[in-house]
């Protein structure tokens, strides 16, 4: 990042942090400061430059006393700044709900570290009762346990998967390299041997897991939010449908490229389809408060699925 | 470079603030910051004020105060020390590691900062087995003011479709994938929940209304974790429902063995689900297309075979 990007408060609030804790080190390699926060070394040497130049007189007495000598920065009398600027609002959230999800993750103990940790931080921005729930189902907690223990010996795993798109259970191996919960699903980021890519599985619907003794190189992958990826495909088939305001959560739950207002608070919204067995889904669950508006070959799925499904229920004939 | 001169002036107008044993008014602290704010009143006041705005945006607490005896009238600013510097959190190393390793599982945006302010740095990319399980936590803006609020017991005001709720905040609620408020509602004077994503604009916390939280509150009890079993319905109700073989796993690992009450020969099973909720409960079940059939009672089974049947029929 080159200082001329740099607004004059991050300068600033970056200085803030940077200088109680230089006073408590002493000494630090200007390189070590750089890396530490982030930013060049010239970036480092023309704030802290800077920052020995405040306190004008009468206050001469009270300069903060940085020079950088021979690539180290020394702090001599630590005097204005000594202790960091007290948490903000976001930073205090931050922290929060960073560490009840953790405290949720499998695993965390309550007496630990962690809780004893949060409850010190309570006790300085107060008890605010952040909750988040994490909730794993009953069935998914010794399978998370597993992948969660595969990701720390980058073991080799060999599972069965169903696919909903093609209604099949295929066996693959995988290397798991992190599990994560997003909006309450649980999946895990793996190396699969068969397609030799990266890719994302949800948890439930490992059929069954079991270890190969092989292991591969522990890597350690950036959290992100690799399932919206396929959503983000512009290759996949997009449909339009109208929904009626019963069904408008469809737009807050996907993505949706466009959204037009129909009369009634009815909505046209066009959205990327993953797969022809998930827009089934989707439309009998949605019922007559959706109807496929585009492409005109699926406007009848709604229909045949709905049909198929009925199909069951005449077999057995129970309660009609 | 203007840059480089704002950020003294800011560090500048900082140290003399935390000083100063008075309250300062602005033709003080412009002799005091020689050359610093210069030019006409009118100037001065506008270049103090935008740095005033800057500093607290940071997060630095500027105390005002309206002056008497011979400067009565005039503003006088100064910071308080024990509301600037961050409370030491005497945490053992431990606690901070564990710290560290929630913040990179969870990445939220101002964890670095936040970090830094303890002494600590990210652990980033060193520590695979640390952060193995993680969870995503979506950031929303009005999330920090709520939690402030709550934790400083004041009401709150927001604007939600359309309208304006005045709101005891208890606490918040992350629930598959979505922030929720819990508190007391002014208006319906009763409990109420708002979705946080929803909140349109900014939250304002109100500094002059405060509230006392009950010591019951339960949040995860706001309303219950499982869609199906939020309804108008008999609660605790109970649908029969069958999965095919396909599937039996899946469902078996979603609502555990306990709900299992008959294993057929060919691998189809007979379990029991939640169905106060008819709309979610029917949304569950054919979810599962025709790999599942609800058995019984019979009025949740002809709900679901008159909605397919009004598809079929349309």
């Amino acid at each position: 990042m080159s200082a001329g990007r740099r607004t004059a408060e991050e300068r600033l609030s970056r200085l803030l942090v940077m200088l109680p804790w230089l006073m408590e080190q002493g000494e630090v390699p200007l390189a070590d400061v750089a890396r530490r926060f982030g930013m060049s070394e010239a970036d480092v040497a023309r704030d802290l430059e800077l920052a020995a130049m405040c306190g004008l007189p009468p206050f001469v007495d009270e300069m903060i006393d940085v020079f950088i000598d021979d690539d180290t920065v020394f702090v001599g009398v630590p005097r204005l700044f000594t202790r960091p600027l007290r948490l903000t609002a976001p930073e205090g959230f931050a922290l929060v709900a960073a560490g009840r999800a953790a405290m949720q993750l499998p695993g965390a103990d309550p007496d630990g570290p962690l809780g004893r940790g949060l409850g010190k931080l309570a006790a300085a921005l107060g008890d605010d009762a952040v909750v988040v729930d994490l909730p794993i189902a009953p069935g998914l907690a010794a399978t998370i346990e597993q992948l969660g223990d595969a990701v720390t010996a980058a073991a080799r795993l060999r599972i069965e998967y169903w696919t909903p798109s093609r209604d099949e259970t295929t066996e693959r191996t995988i290397t798991p390299r992190r599990v994560f919960n997003d909006r309450g699903e649980w999946y895990v980021v793996a190396d699969d041997g068969r397609s030799g890519e990266r890719r994302t599985f949800r948890v439930d619907r490992i059929e069954s897991l079991d270890a190969t003794g092989e292991h591969d190189t522990v890597q350690a992958i950036p959290a992100a939010e690799p399932e919206r990826d396929w959503f983000a495909d512009a290759g996949l088939r997009r449909v339009t449908l109208r929904l009626s305001p019963a069904a408008r959560w469809v737009v807050e739950r996907y993505p949706v490229d466009d959204i037009v207002e129909r009369r009634g608070g009815a909505v046209d919204a066009t959205f990327p389809v993953a797969s022809e067995r998930w827009l089934e889904r989707l439309l009998v669950r949605l019922g007559p408060e959706a109807e496929v508006r585009k492409p005109a070959e699926w406007r009848s799925l709604g229909r045949d699925v709905a049909r198929r499904v009925l199909a069951r229920y005449a077999e057995t004939g129970s309660g009609e | 470079m203007a840059g480089a001169d704002r950020v003294e002036r800011l560090t500048n107008l900082l140290a003399l603030l935390l000083e100063t044993s008075r309250p300062l008014t602005l033709v003080e602290i412009a002799g005091e910051l020689e050359g610093q704010y210069v030019g006409k009143e009118s100037t001065r006041r506008a270049a103090f004020e935008r740095d005033k705005a800057a500093l607290r945006e940071i997060g630095v607490p500027i105390e005002t105060t309206v002056l008497s005896g011979d400067q009565a009238g005039v503003s006088g600013y100064w910071i308080d020390r024990d509301r600037y510097e961050l409370t030491d959190l005497h945490l053992e190393a431990d606690e901070m590691r564990a710290l560290q390793v929630a913040v990179a599982a969870v990445r939220p945006t101002q964890g670095r900062q936040a970090l830094w302010k303890l002494g600590l740095d990210t652990i980033d990319g060193d520590a695979a087995g640390d952060v193995a399980v993680t969870a995503t936590v979506p950031e929303l803006p009005g999330l920090p003011a709520l939690r402030d609020a709550s934790a400083r017991r004041h009401t709150v005001a927001f604007d939600y479709r359309g309208k304006r709720r005045r709101l005891d905040p208890y606490g918040l609620l992350l629930r598959t994938g979505f922030w929720y408020v819990v508190g007391h509602d002014h208006e319906h004077d009763e409990a109420r929940t708002y979705r946080v994503d929803r909140i349109e604009g900014a939250v304002e916390v109100e500094e002059g209304a405060t509230f006392e939280r009950p010591a019951d509150v339960d949040l995860r009890a706001a309303f219950p974790s499982d869609p199906k079993e939020l309804g108008p319905g008999e609660a605790g109700a109970v649908a029969l429902v069958r999965v095919g073989a396909r599937r039996a796993a899946g469902v078996e690992r979603e609502l555990g063995a306990a709900r299992v009450l008959r294993r057929h020969a060919d691998g189809a099973i007979d379990v029991e689900v939640p169905c106060a909720n008819v709309p979610a409960f029917r949304s569950w079940v054919l979810g599962l297309l025709d790999h599942a059939e609800v058995l019984e009672p019979p009025e949740v089974r002809a709900a679901v075979v008159s909605w397919l049947t009004a598809m079929v029929g349309g």
